[in-house]
């Protein structure tokens, strides 16, 4: 057993000294530098594959881990600069719809009030906004809602510090009304299918046609005269009945409806003028 | 079996050194890795096979280094086979012993080698080369060695919790 230890240590020994003697002598090379060299570059060779491999296969590794990190980090920012996308638009839009208010509002000659809307309700038995201003800002009911498209509807509930808005598209809303062009005067009615109809008396209005504006006809105290409604689309001739219908196409679109007008004045002026008439 | 494994994992030693430990050095030290785990073999198996895998894991550092082939062959061989004999006569097996023993052990491989070289007119200067090259390299060697070590006791532990 000593001896095969001893055995081993002398064969490396003597292994080593012979290739470190062949190697050297006659200047290191010569026939015994390339018998080692015969004995090694196959090994050599196969290692420095190997070798070239795995470092191939680490630096790889390396930049998958470092492109790795980069995406994270870029798909962060990516994600941070869409958020920041989206608000600056939104808060661009914002800021045109407000300047339009504003603008309306000065051009006014009656007291406003600027609200946002909260909530809306559009199930189709009733149809809605909820808007910031109540009791407590001076709402009462029945007040005019603009924007500067034209007419919204009226406010037909008050809370503290809230009010809720009757649509024109309410099957409940009526609001008088006349053509613009014609002075045909009708009522505007909101139904069911979320349309809103201009109904008026057939002897008055033979020369309704689409596309003439209606308007609020100022009639009573509740609306100013002059207040855009819609426009109307196509007529529906009942014959010989007394009242025909006109399909209008609202000049609001109540779905995009975000900041109103609460009309808390009164003014006998028509108000056509303020709002645009040219489709 | 034991035998192919213990060739398995000084080859594999020699790929690693020369592969991700010369990638993975600091300061331009890189631990040596072969010489680790030739006293760890040796330890483990005795004499002979620490002389023999030091001898492989050499000879192959010695091929792919460019150095006179032989060298690391002789000394790593010379290490193994001292380490393998150190088991039994000295309290080896306490890691507070191995440890220590290993920088001690590449520090002797380090002069040896440079004694060796000496007889084929290395230039490089005696003090240089222990303050450079193998001080810290048998620093690092310790320290390598200190986490096979503990990943060694890791493993023993769990096997024998799995036994139990």
């Amino acid at each position: 057993m000593r001896f095969r230890r001893y055995g081993i240590l002398l064969a490396v020994l003597l292994v080593s000294l012979l290739l470190l003697t062949v190697q050297t002598r006659g200047g290191g090379t010569g026939r015994a530098g390339e018998l080692v060299a015969i004995a090694v570059t196959p090994v050599q060779s196969l290692l420095v594959r190997i070798h070239r491999g795995a470092l191939g296969f680490w630096a790889n590794y390396i930049d998958w881990k470092a492109a790795r990190r980069e995406n994270t980090v870029l798909r962060g920012e990516n994600e941070q600069l869409r958020v920041m996308s989206l608000q600056a638009g939104e808060a661009r839009e914002e800021n045109a719809r407000l300047r339009r208010l504003l603008a309306l509002k000065s051009r006014l000659p009656l007291a406003t009030l600027a609200g946002e809307v909260i909530g809306r309700e559009a199930g189709g038995w009733v149809r809605s906004l909820t808007v910031n201003r109540g009791r407590g800002d001076g709402i009462a009911q029945q007040t005019p809602v603009i924007v500067p498209d034209g007419l919204v509807g009226r406010v037909v509930q008050v809370h503290r510090g809230a009010a809720v808005i009757q649509l024109l598209n309410d099957p409940a809303s009526t609001v008088g009304a006349v053509v613009l062009r014609t002075r045909t005067a009708g009522l505007v009615e909101g139904d069911a299918g979320g349309t809103v109809r201009f109904k008026f008396m057939a002897r008055d209005g033979s020369s309704v046609a689409p596309g003439d504006l209606v308007v609020t006809s100022g009639l009573g105290t509740l609306f100013p005269k002059g207040l855009p409604v819609g426009r109307v689309v196509k007529i529906e001739d009942k014959g010989s009945a007394l009242f025909h219908f006109a399909v209008l196409a609202p000049a609001v679109d109540f779905s995009r409806v975000e900041e109103v007008l609460l009309l808390t004045g009164q003014t006998p002026q028509d108000l056509a003028a303020l709002f645009p008439t040219d489709g | 079996m034991v035998r192919l494994l213990l060739l398995l994992v000084t080859i594999g030693g020699g790929v690693l050194q020369s592969t991700v430990v010369a990638v993975a050095g600091l300061g331009g030290i890189t631990p040596d890795v072969p010489l680790i785990l030739t006293v760890l073999i040796a330890l483990r198996y005795g004499p002979e096979s620490g002389c023999l895998a030091g001898f492989v894991a050499g000879l192959m550092q010695d091929a792919t280094g460019g150095g006179l082939v032989g060298v690391q062959a002789l000394t790593k061989g010379m290490a193994g086979f001292g380490m393998g004999l150190l088991v039994g006569r000295f309290w080896v097996s306490n890691p507070l012993v191995q440890v220590p023993g290993l920088v001690l052990l590449s520090v002797v491989e380090g002069v040896g080698r440079f004694l060796l070289l000496q007889m084929f007119h290395y230039p490089a200067a005696f003090g240089d080369l222990m303050l450079h090259v193998i001080l810290p390299q048998a620093l690092f060697n310790g320290f390598i060695g200190t986490l096979c070590i503990l990943a060694e006791a890791g493993v023993e532990l769990m096997r024998r919790r799995s036994w139990s």
